[in-house]
């Protein structure tokens, strides 16, 4: 089992190196952070714009594969991923961004899935009844909603509730309020803030595990087996849940460990609008921003959490799936 | 019982007068399904009474309600099922419980073995765990340890062998006749008094039909269950069932002893399923009686006797009012009694010849029967043909680890206007030989000469095109072998059209086709779905005869059709042959219709043909072990036969061709060779026996020791 993760692991490796590569090439032949230079005023030079960027290591004179090879070199060497157009370290920032996000979306990313399998199965063993009914229906609707809309909602509610007590509960945006006591009132106060943009994205969130869910396991309720099960004496509940629920898992653990690295990458509408500045939100900035070195930093960031869901996806297959267990 | 109660004062008296020790009691079983067609009446009140260690076989078509009985007994149903009347398992009345209350039953005291052992098993479960499952339902404070050493006794009860460590595998790690055995292990596990096996051996092969059926008897003797056996094949309930019922569009047409139903039948119906019936011990070359038509579509209300559109003895009065099952007359005082639902059954006597009944037509001559087999061109000859895999191992490079060797080194040829068969368990070999032929490439080991034309000098387009014009093939499964938006028009004009015939010739020729294999000619615009299983295959018949070939390739055709509809393809093919003067090769596991249609036979197992010659010489007089095996495994319809006869009960499955033996492949598993003194048996094991005949001997054989004597442990008689 190690043996096979660790050979996957060195697959998916070599992945992110060409991924990442191929990244790097696009943004330094798309990006050109000279051209906003020039809107600076008073409007520097050419040649100062070229100074300034060969002392941050963005020399524009020198062709693609030379700085490809400059970069690489930095990253190899010293693990250092380059400087902005403004100077700022990529380093110094990443490690912050990868933090907020990960904070923003961990919580939701965990409910949404117990949620969203739970109600599933509920909905699966209710087939065509009222409840199965207003959940997946539920779902459809949430699925054509943009994720945009669906936020402002959200805050809206929060803000009415706000104006309702009479009192700031809830924080709308932001990740905390600057200056807090430590202890007792800086968990307040993280809570306050945490809990609209958790609760817009798991109420928004869930209904793709939901349909998925309910789908395979309705697949799977009338399977021969789960009629042995029944046959055995488990009663149709006991006979689903012990024998089709898993069966039907396995698709469901799969798609699972392949859209953490969606929410974890794409997740700059919620950033935006709940402003957490996080690493979805800077890799988009990255592009308006003509910074190539950043663009290509969360695009291999993306990779990297790909190959981790991918990774996951194969472990969590194997765990419950006996068919694939290698020898 | 008088011929005009209400289904309510039956039900009465099934409460009053139903015998007081049968372990179950079923009266005025109805069971509705709605539907979008509106409400299918899929069974229509069944009666039986089931004795303790009896047997009772239920024998009908697919759709003639006979799974949904036993569904229905079980309560697994979905909810959505409207069931009435009466199942009483010991005088307590099972239908109406609750899902909980009838688990108290399910698996404890009524247990079911399902049809399809590939898809029965939950796939992420250990074997004993599903087992142990079983036990622990019902006895919740048995210990761990005691469940899982009753769990090794149940599998080897079954013949699992090791079963200690074949507690901990996964179903997929099992052949389909070990999860057989595994099915039946949990069915048993609670010692039911009732036992239910739906079609348990529809899905295997004839030798591990023989084990299955073999596990089946012993478990009914250790536990003394009463057995449901519900079954297609009247060969299967021959030696096994005490009482028969026939079941035909929900309703139980004709219910008796199996001595009654089998030699003195009074339903039409039943008298058509027995002929349907192609024998595997007879060498009567009769044609099959077909029953045309289809069942009734039980969305509509019945009217009159439901089997009235494809009786030939239909008359004006079995149109009104639908016919009771009554007592026959002669035969009274049995628990079941003979029965049968038809106003003419006593016009059936003992002496009904199904062929005349059901207008079978009679045995169509060749042109090339008087003539001498050596005389005939040879329409397909093969020279060592050899097709070996390699087994690979690796990820990206890749390293071979061993072969299978699929086809090693087949020779036989065809003659005009004969049928040859091969025949063997899957996996030895015979569905890649039928590929080999088809594939026609230069670069194949060993030679196919087709028509007189060899595939080493198959190099440009126009020579495969004339072979594929020698040769067709007709494909196992009729519904996926047609594209189904493709009518029937298309279906058949696409070869003519490939060979570039003129639109009005096409026109002309399909509408000969259509005639030819027996299809309505101005059904030409329908499409595959508005037809038939059997209509299908005929499609599919036509499809392959469109371009004239002298050579059908047939592999398995008959094997997805009921026996009845299977009959009238089977007739077909006959006449077509006869006719047409084609040659057939032919693939099947269904020994009975082998012999019915073939003129040779070729036994292969593990890629070699271990015996070939006559059908009438292989099957009268086989000298092969493996033949005599294969042979001993087919059921045939005819109860006393059955019970008395010896069977070969092979042990085990087939082996991988991976670990193929050295000297004889068959050595593993060979009955004689168990026997044989140890100094005899090195010769086996060493040398590979050579396909030749003996002196005066009719057929090839490849053994050592023909006729020899089979080890003790192998052979089974039931008296």
């Amino acid at each position: 089992m190690l043996k096979y993760l660790m050979k996957r692991s060195g697959i998916y490796l070599i992945m992110i190196f060409l991924t990442t590569s191929a990244g790097y090439f696009l943004a330094v032949s798309s990006l050109k952070p000279a051209v906003l230079e020039q809107e600076k005023i008073p409007r520097p030079t050419p040649e100062q714009v070229n100074a300034s960027f060969r002392g941050l290591g963005l020399d524009p004179e020198k062709n693609a594969w030379e700085r490809y090879v400059e970069w690489l070199g930095g990253i190899i060497t010293r693990w250092d991923w380059g400087r902005s157009p403004n100077g700022a370290f990529v380093n110094a920032e990443f490690a912050d961004r990868v933090m907020v996000s990960t904070r923003l979306f961990i919580a939701s990313i965990i409910l949404t899935l117990v949620i969203g399998v739970a109600l599933g199965v509920y909905s699966a063993a209710r087939q065509y009844k009222f409840q199965d009914r207003v959940i997946t229906s539920y779902s459809y609707l949430v699925h054509i909603l943009p994720a945009p809309i669906a936020y402002f909602l959200v805050q809206l509610g929060a803000i009415s509730i706000n104006e309702a007590v009479g009192e700031r509960i809830f924080f709308v945006t932001g990740i905390s309020t600057p200056g807090i006591e430590p202890g007792w009132p800086a968990f307040v106060d993280l809570v306050a803030h945490y809990a609209v943009p958790t609760f817009a994205m798991t109420i928004f969130g869930w209904a793709g595990y939901q349909i998925a869910q309910r789908q395979y396991l309705l697949d799977n309720v009338n399977a021969d087996f789960v009629r042995t099960a029944r046959a055995k004496g488990l009663t149709r509940n006991q006979a689903i849940r012990k024998h089709a629920l898993r069966v039907s898992f396995i698709p469901v653990a799969q798609s699972i460990a392949f859209t953490i690295p969606a929410i974890f990458t794409g997740g700059f509408f919620a950033e935006a609008i709940f402003a957490w500045p996080g690493i979805g939100l800077w890799s988009i900035q990255a592009i308006s921003l003509q910074d190539v070195n950043v663009a290509t930093a969360t695009l291999a960031y993306g990779s990297v959490i790909f190959a981790i869901g991918a990774i996951l996806a194969d472990f969590a297959t194997t765990l419950v799936d006996p068919r694939v267990r290698v020898q | 019982m008088s011929t005009n109660t209400t289904p309510a004062e039956r039900l009465r008296d099934a409460g009053l007068y139903a015998p007081g020790d049968a372990v179950l009691s079923v009266r005025d079983l109805n069971v509705r399904f709605n539907s979008e067609n509106g409400v299918v009446h899929a069974v229509r009140g069944v009666d039986f009474d089931l004795m303790p260690g009896k047997t009772l076989g239920i024998v009908g078509e697919s759709g003639s309600g006979k799974s949904v009985t036993s569904m229905a007994v079980m309560g697994l149903l979905p909810e959505t099922a409207d069931i009435s009347g009466s199942v009483r398992f010991k005088g307590k009345e099972l239908l109406g419980l609750s899902d909980k209350a009838m688990c108290k039953h399910r698996g404890n005291d009524i247990a079911m073995v399902f049809q399809d052992p590939l898809s029965s098993l939950t796939p992420v479960y250990t074997v004993g765990n599903q087992i142990i499952e079983a036990l622990t339902v019902h006895n919740p404070t048995m210990s761990k340890q005691a469940k899982e050493a009753r769990a090794v006794d149940l599998l080897r009860m079954v013949g699992i062998p090791s079963p200690k460590d074949r507690l901990k595998a996964f179903p997929h790690e099992f052949s389909g006749g070990m999860r057989q055995r595994v099915m039946i292990a949990i069915a048993i596990a609670n010692d039911p008094r009732v036992l239910i096996a739906d079609e348990p051996t529809t899905a295997l092969d004839v030798t591990i039909q023989a084990q299955v059926l073999e596990v089946l008897h012993t478990a009914q003797e250790e536990t003394g269950a009463a057995v449901v056996m519900i079954t297609h094949d009247l060969g299967v309930v021959a030696g096994m069932a005490d009482d028969i019922m026939v079941m035909y569009a929900g309703k139980p047409v004709e219910t008796g002893t199996v001595e009654d139903i089998y030699y003195n039948p009074r339903m039409p119906y039943t008298l058509g399923l027995l002929g349907a019936v192609p024998r595997v011990d007879t060498a009567t070359k009769q044609s099959l009686v077909p029953i045309e038509g289809t069942p009734p579509n039980l969305a509509l209300p019945v009217t009159g006797c439901s089997f009235a559109a494809r009786c030939p003895l239909v008359s004006d009065a079995c149109l009104h009012g639908e016919p009771e099952l009554i007592a026959v007359p002669g035969v009274e005082g049995q628990t079941l009694g003979h029965r049968a639902a038809c106003i003419k059954s006593n016009e059936l006597s003992n002496d009904a010849d199904a062929h005349k009944i059901f207008h079978a037509p009679p045995k169509p001559v060749s042109k090339f029967d008087g003539v001498a087999r050596v005389e005939r061109e040879k329409v397909l000859e093969l020279k060592d043909v050899k097709k070996h895999f390699p087994l690979l191992k690796g990820a990206l490079i890749k390293r071979r680890i061993g072969t299978v060797k699929a086809v090693d080194g087949l020779s036989f040829d065809i003659r005009e206007g004969e049928c040859v068969s091969i025949v063997g368990e899957s996996g030895c070999g015979k569905t890649t030989t039928l590929l080999e032929i088809m594939e026609f490439h230069p670069d194949q080991v060993g030679e196919v000469v087709i028509g007189g034309v060899s595939n080493k000098v198959a190099t440009d387009h126009k020579t495969t095109m004339t072979m594929r014009k020698e040769m067709q093939m007709v494909f196992q499964d009729p519904t996926g072998a047609l594209d189904p938006r493709f009518t029937v028009y298309e279906v058949l004009a696409e070869p003519l059209e490939n060979l570039g015939m003129p639109k009005a010739a096409i026109k002309k020729r399909i509408m000969e086709l259509m005639k030819l294999v027996g299809l309505q000619p101005d059904h030409v615009n329908r499409f595959p779905n508005q037809f038939s299983g059997g209509q299908r295959q005929r499609i599919g018949i036509a499809r392959a005869l469109a371009v004239n070939p002298k050579l059908v390739v047939l592999d398995e055709p008959v094997s997805a059709l009921d026996v009845s509809v299977q009959a009238g393809v089977i007739n077909l093919l006959d006449k077509l042959r006869a006719e047409l003067g084609l040659s057939y090769l032919m693939v099947a596991h269904d020994l009975s219709v082998v012999r019915h249609i073939s003129d040779r036979v070729a036994v292969m197992y593990l890629g070699k043909i271990v015996e070939t010659g006559d059908v009438d010489d292989v099957f009268d007089n086989p000298r092969h072990p493996y033949t005599r095996a294969l042979l001993s495994a087919i059921p045939v319809p005819d109860p006393n036969l059955e019970r008395t006869r010896e069977r070969i009960i092979l042990q085990g499955d087939l082996p991988s061709p991976l670990d193929a033996p050295k000297g004889c492949n068959f050595a593993t598993r060979c009955p004689v060779f168990a026997a044989l003194p140890a100094a005899k048996q090195e010769k086996c094991l060493t040398l590979e026996p050579p396909l030749a005949s003996e002196k005066d001997g009719a057929q090839d054989f490849a053994c050592f020791f023909p006729d020899g004597e089979i080890d003790a442990d192998m052979l089974v008689v039931h008296a």
